[in-house]
């Protein structure tokens, strides 16, 4: 009996509507289309382009075998400069994200302004690539790796401010209401409640962002923030593309070691 | 909804001025609650607790039960009436006042409460964490000797001395249970309120608890208040039965004195959502 209104009701407002839903969905379909053409044009995609260049990339790899072994041992050490950026920029930036988190997720923020405020900063550090932030921070403190570093330390800022907060809104609440109600103050609350429910998670998003930061800042070197990236810019520039190949090698061993490392790492820890 | 059918008051001896009644460790007057601009979730709750009383509190999903518990130690804001906790007004509260206040009440939920990556020890431990300084209680590890000795005690009277240092998420769900009334020992707290603690457990592990709480309450003279779903757990332990139909008290009687259609009553037309 009561259940009467409630099949009635969608039943005929599904009806009503079949006509107006179709014509929306040809209209969605019109609208990706258009999109995508518009796109299409304004990237010049052009398959004829891609088949005439395809000579002068073979040309590129053929002029890049044998890869030189004379670069070998300064793109290793330049390598090391690059993984030791990344590693100071992910350390300075998940302090800094420790610091802002507490105000930057909505559960346990103490008040909106603070709220508001802690976002404001992570979202400027987010919008913002780290390559701009490079840029701004050679011209600041000169040419070299602590550019780089600055410029990691903001960018990790953006990405681990974010997730660690969502992390924490995503926890579970029960630890949390337990010890508030026992008295506890909001630094113990957030020390013996929030951190180890949220420990496994963060300790895994600390070690991705390492990772990419490892990636990231190889394309930092390209505008004069120091390590392996500034050495492979150079090489290009100098169409020393066997040097490129050597360090590109270098690269690739360097990534695959941080990976395995991270994966183990999150393995023991998590 | 809200109509003048439910006419039943508190028992008597309970109605006296608010606050002033040493007998009474909690006491709420015309406590009223919504969310939002929705309807009234608690239309103005009256309910005392007195020392070495089990109060079980019974009602359909979304009649108001856990709202209650919630609004009695402030975790929800009122938004009319009052809560008296051990003689204070906790409205007029706040910060330190308000979390030493409070700290007369213990919670105990249904969920997980426990912190999973901590030992059980230290999860009763952090019971006192309201008594302890910011400096002494940044690590479990500086715990002081005395707080850790009060945690074993209590681990040892709800019966799992031997699980100390297990970790939280390798207990079952009746022991995590116990582990949580062993916290609200080690809180100290006067009062006890359990909002289903016995939900997801099995029969025995349900009377496991509901056992323990009852002792607590009777033995340690605590004022217990227990939210229940089961009306024959509620009748076999309860000291007193507390009746919530759509925000209102429709009986607060010893269990004996509670007919089995008056509680078949409240759970007429449940709603689906909590």
């Amino acid at each position: 009996m009561t259940s009467e209104p409630l099949t009635i009701g969608p039943v005929a407002t599904t009806r009503r509507s079949r006509g107006w839903r179709i014509v929306i969905r040809v209209l969605i379909g019109a609208g990706i289309v258009a999109l995508y053409a518009q796109a299409w044009i304004k990237t010049e995609i052009s398959v004829s382009a891609l088949v005439t260049g395809w000579h002068g990339m073979l040309d590129i790899i053929k002029r890049s075998v044998p890869p030189s072994t004379d670069v070998l041992g300064d793109a290793l050490r330049q390598s090391v400069v690059t993984f030791d950026t990344a590693l100071w920029g992910a350390t300075f930036g998940v302090f800094l994200s420790l610091l802002l988190t507490p105000f930057a997720a909505r559960n346990i923020a103490p008040n909106r302004f603070m709220y508001e405020f802690a976002r404001v900063i992570i979202g400027i550090a987010r919008s913002i690539p780290d390559l701009i932030f490079a840029l701004i921070f050679v011209t600041a403190v000169g040419l070299g790796p602590f550019p780089g570093v600055l410029a990691l330390t903001v960018g990790t800022v953006g990405t681990l401010g974010k997730l660690f907060a969502e992390a924490i809104e995503d926890m579970d609440m029960g630890p949390v209401d337990a010890l508030r109600v026992a008295g506890a103050s909001k630094t113990q609350v957030f020390l013996h409640a929030v951190m180890p429910g949220v420990l496994p998670t963060f300790v895994s998003l600390v070690l991705y962002r390492l990772d990419y930061n490892v990636r990231s800042g190889l394309v930092l070197g390209f505008v004069g923030a120091g390590g392996i990236g500034f050495m492979i810019f150079n090489s290009m520039q100098l169409f020393q593309y066997q040097q490129v190949f050597t360090e590109l090698l270098v690269v690739l061993a360097m990534v695959l070691i941080v990976e395995r490392l991270s994966t183990v790492l999150r393995g023991r820890i998590v | 909804m809200i109509d003048g059918t439910f006419t039943e008051l508190n028992d008597p001896g309970a109605a006296a001025a608010p606050g002033s009644s040493a007998s009474e460790l909690l006491r709420i007057v015309g406590l009223e609650k919504r969310f939002g601009s929705g309807p009234l979730v608690l239309g103005g709750v009256d309910v005392a607790v007195r020392p070495g009383e089990l109060l079980v509190v019974l009602g359909a999903n979304g009649s108001g039960k856990s709202t209650l518990l919630r609004c009695a130690v402030r975790l929800l804001q009122p938004d009319a009436g009052q809560v008296w906790l051990c003689g204070q007004d906790l409205a007029t509260l706040n910060g330190k006042q308000l979390r030493d206040a409070r700290r007369q009440a213990a919670m105990i939920f249904q969920q997980i409460q426990l912190v999973r990556r901590r030992t059980a020890l230290e999860n009763v431990a952090f019971g006192a964490l309201g008594r302890l300084s910011t400096r002494k209680s940044l690590a479990p590890r500086l715990f002081p000797k005395e707080l850790r000795n009060e945690a074993a005690r209590s681990l040892e009277r709800v019966g799992l001395a031997h699980k100390a240092n297990d970790r939280a998420d390798r207990l079952s769900g009746g022991q995590a249970q116990r582990v949580a009334v062993a916290r609200a020992l080690c809180q100290r707290a006067a009062v006890v309120l359990a909002d289903e603690p016995v939900a997801s457990l099995d029969p025995q592990a349900s009377d496991a608890v509901l056992t323990l709480l009852r002792d607590i309450a009777h033995v340690e003279r605590l004022g217990v208040v227990c939210v229940l779903h089961q009306p024959d757990l509620a009748r076999r332990y309860a000291d007193r039965l507390v009746g919530i139909l759509n925000g209102l008290i429709v009986f607060d009687r010893r269990p004996g004195d509670v007919e089995g259609a008056e509680i078949d009553r409240l759970y007429v037309g449940e709603p689906d959502d909590e």
